[in-house]
């Protein structure tokens, strides 16, 4: 089989959360529907809590401090991506933008992302597309067309849940989808010259 | 080798009083600096050009010809000279005449600069910034080797039959280093040339210059101007130090935390963990300084900042007492024990001037 990478960003802030419950879900998903197309996925899953006061520092600084900047490289390097986040406030955490805020320019470029979010009701269902899509939309990503919201209240119940369940399964097909027919990530040398002296002379 | 210092130039309040130095004495300060780095045997100062507040030194050569006036020994430089704003012919003419007046005591360092707004006040633009500084950079080599020149490029107006005055010191061009934490297309400027590399090594970890600096050795060789190790790189390095390493944490603490770059931000210790920069005993600032040739190789010139953050005067004399006397004597013996024959030192108007009569010798000899 061939190998891939998936990273999985997770943005909530208690633990447990039902931010990391639907990450897990919709990664274990996308794995399982890769492996069905030949492809084997490793994941990752990164806990943006755990980078919070690193991600301050970065934004302060201009520098990421090396745990963050380990984690920044894995995204870089990732054939697909999995973000998920709570909805503040009719949008992304301020957390999640902030670690967005400090990826490298270009480091989406083209990468499949499947977008999810949670909230208390499902009356905040349309920020991911509102909110969250656009931002990557402008990262040059390139997210998958159906997006994943959780609310509380399909966390139990037999109806919610397996709605949610139709919609995990449908979202990670088309991530599984979209790694499998992409060739691996390409991760750009920042210490590269990509124009010679003599072009940069001539004003190139 | 060579060791000095290097200022921003920031006005910048105490934090544990408060107390705001006015733009006076902030730069009769750095001249105190400056001559006190002199007195207690360092070889550098350099100063930084900035156009907006809380920086005072907009004036570099201003400020350089005043110390060159009172100083005897001390290479002036700067770190670092706009590139990219300033007009390459002022440049090719200040630094000259600078040179005059100091006797061939000056060097310069080129940067971009990194504040947008400085730019536009200029008429330029910073996302043009690295073409405006190969553009400027090619003009002033050129101002500072042919007596007549004409030249057109997309900057400035273009020039026919202009000569810059005065021509430099014995027709000896300022020896150039080229600073930037992350361009490589700056490393590869530096190497073109066969000019010198800095590497600001201060707000960037450690592996970050060690990749910049590689790069610069590789293409130096590549443009046929030695090998690798013989490119002239320098360092820069932030230090605070105390006899006692506790006292030297315990006092700097407040300063690190209210600094106008990292204030605010990471502690003390994770900064000094992440970058190079060292707060300890003279002994800890001696062994780490010697642990930068472990990723850069053997290097020409180290410059610490000492003077920033609003650490009162006094504290940096007594700094630079400690660089003097304890840390820099170390540092020269055990570099240069260190060093290969064959790595040269950083050029200087004495050593180029030297080399060019013996070349002279050695063709009328021929």
């Amino acid at each position: 089989m061939r190998q891939r990478t998936l990273v999985v960003i997770s943005g909530g802030l208690s633990r447990p959360s039902s931010t990391r419950l639907l990450a897990d879900r919709l990664s274990a998903a996308a794995a399982e529907r890769a492996a069905g197309l030949g492809v084997a996925v490793s994941v990752r899953v990164v806990e943006l809590r755990d980078l919070a006061h690193d991600l301050m520092n970065h934004l302060l600084t201009g520098f990421p401090p090396a745990p963050l900047r380990e984690v920044l490289d894995a995204v870089e390097a990732a054939d697909g991506l999995i973000a998920v986040t709570p909805i503040f406030n009719a949008s992304y955490s301020g957390l999640f933008k902030s670690f967005f805020d400090v990826l490298g320019k270009d480091t989406l470029d083209g990468k499949p992302v499947l977008l999810a979010a949670t909230g208390g009701t499902a009356r905040h269902s349309l920020a991911l597309e509102h909110a969250v899509r656009p931002m990557f939309a402008y990262l040059r990503a390139a997210p998958v067309p159906t997006s994943v919201f959780a609310a509380s209240q399909d966390w139990g119940g037999d109806e919610a849940e397996g709605q949610l369940r139709v919609r995990v399964a449908r979202a990670a097909e088309e991530l599984a989808r979209e790694i499998e027919r992409r060739e691996p990530a390409a991760v750009a040398d920042p210490f590269a010259l990509t124009t010679s002296f003599e072009e940069l002379l001539a004003g190139g | 080798m060579q060791f000095g210092i290097f200022t921003v130039g920031d006005v910048t309040p105490d934090p544990t009083n408060g107390r705001e130095p006015t733009e006076h004495e902030r730069i009769k300060a750095m001249v105190a600096i400056a001559r006190k780095a002199e007195e207690v045997g360092l070889d550098v100062f350099a100063t930084g050009e900035h156009h907006n507040e809380p920086f005072v030194p907009s004036s570099p050569t201003t400020m350089l010809g005043y110390i060159a006036a009172q100083t005897e020994k001390l290479l002036l430089s700067t770190a670092t000279t706009l590139i990219t704003t300033n007009d390459p012919v002022k440049i090719a003419e200040d630094y000259a005449m600078l040179q005059h007046l100091a006797d061939g005591r000056v060097d310069l360092m080129m940067g971009r600069g990194n504040t947008g707004p400085v730019y536009p006040w200029f008429g330029k633009d910073i996302r043009a910034g690295i073409p405006l500084a190969v553009e400027n950079y090619a003009l002033l080599h050129r101002l500072w080797r042919e007596h007549v020149v004409d030249w057109k490029g997309r900057y400035r107006t273009p020039l026919q039959s202009f000569t810059s005055t005065p021509r430099p010191l014995d027709g000896i061009p300022p020896f150039v280093w080229h600073g930037s934490i992350r361009s490589p297309e700056i490393a590869e400027q530096a190497a073109f040339y066969g000019d010198g590399f800095f590497a600001n090594h201060i707000f960037w970890p450690a592996s970050h210059t060690q990749r910049m600096v590689a790069l610069y050795r590789e293409r130096f060789a590549h443009y046929g101007h030695g090998d690798p190790d013989q490119a002239i790189v320098g360092l820069g390095g932030h230090v605070f130090m105390r006899r006692n390493s506790q006292d030297a944490v315990r006092e700097f603490r407040p300063y690190f935390d209210n600094a106008p770059v990292y204030g605010h931000g990471p502690s003390l210790e994770e900064f000094a963990r992440e970058t190079p920069m060292t707060v300890g005993s003279p002994q800890e600032v001696i062994d780490r300084t010697l642990g930068f040739r472990d990723y850069v190789g053997d290097y020409q010139r180290q410059l610490f900042v000492v003077d920033h953050a609003g650490l009162p005067l006094k504290t940096v004399l007594e700094q630079l007492d400690l660089l003097g006397e304890e840390v820099v004597p170390v540092l020269r013996k055990e570099f240069a024990a260190l060093k290969p024959a064959h790595v040269p030192e950083a050029p200087t108007h004495a050593s180029l001037l030297a080399a060019r009569e013996a070349g002279e010798k050695a063709e009328v000899t021929a």
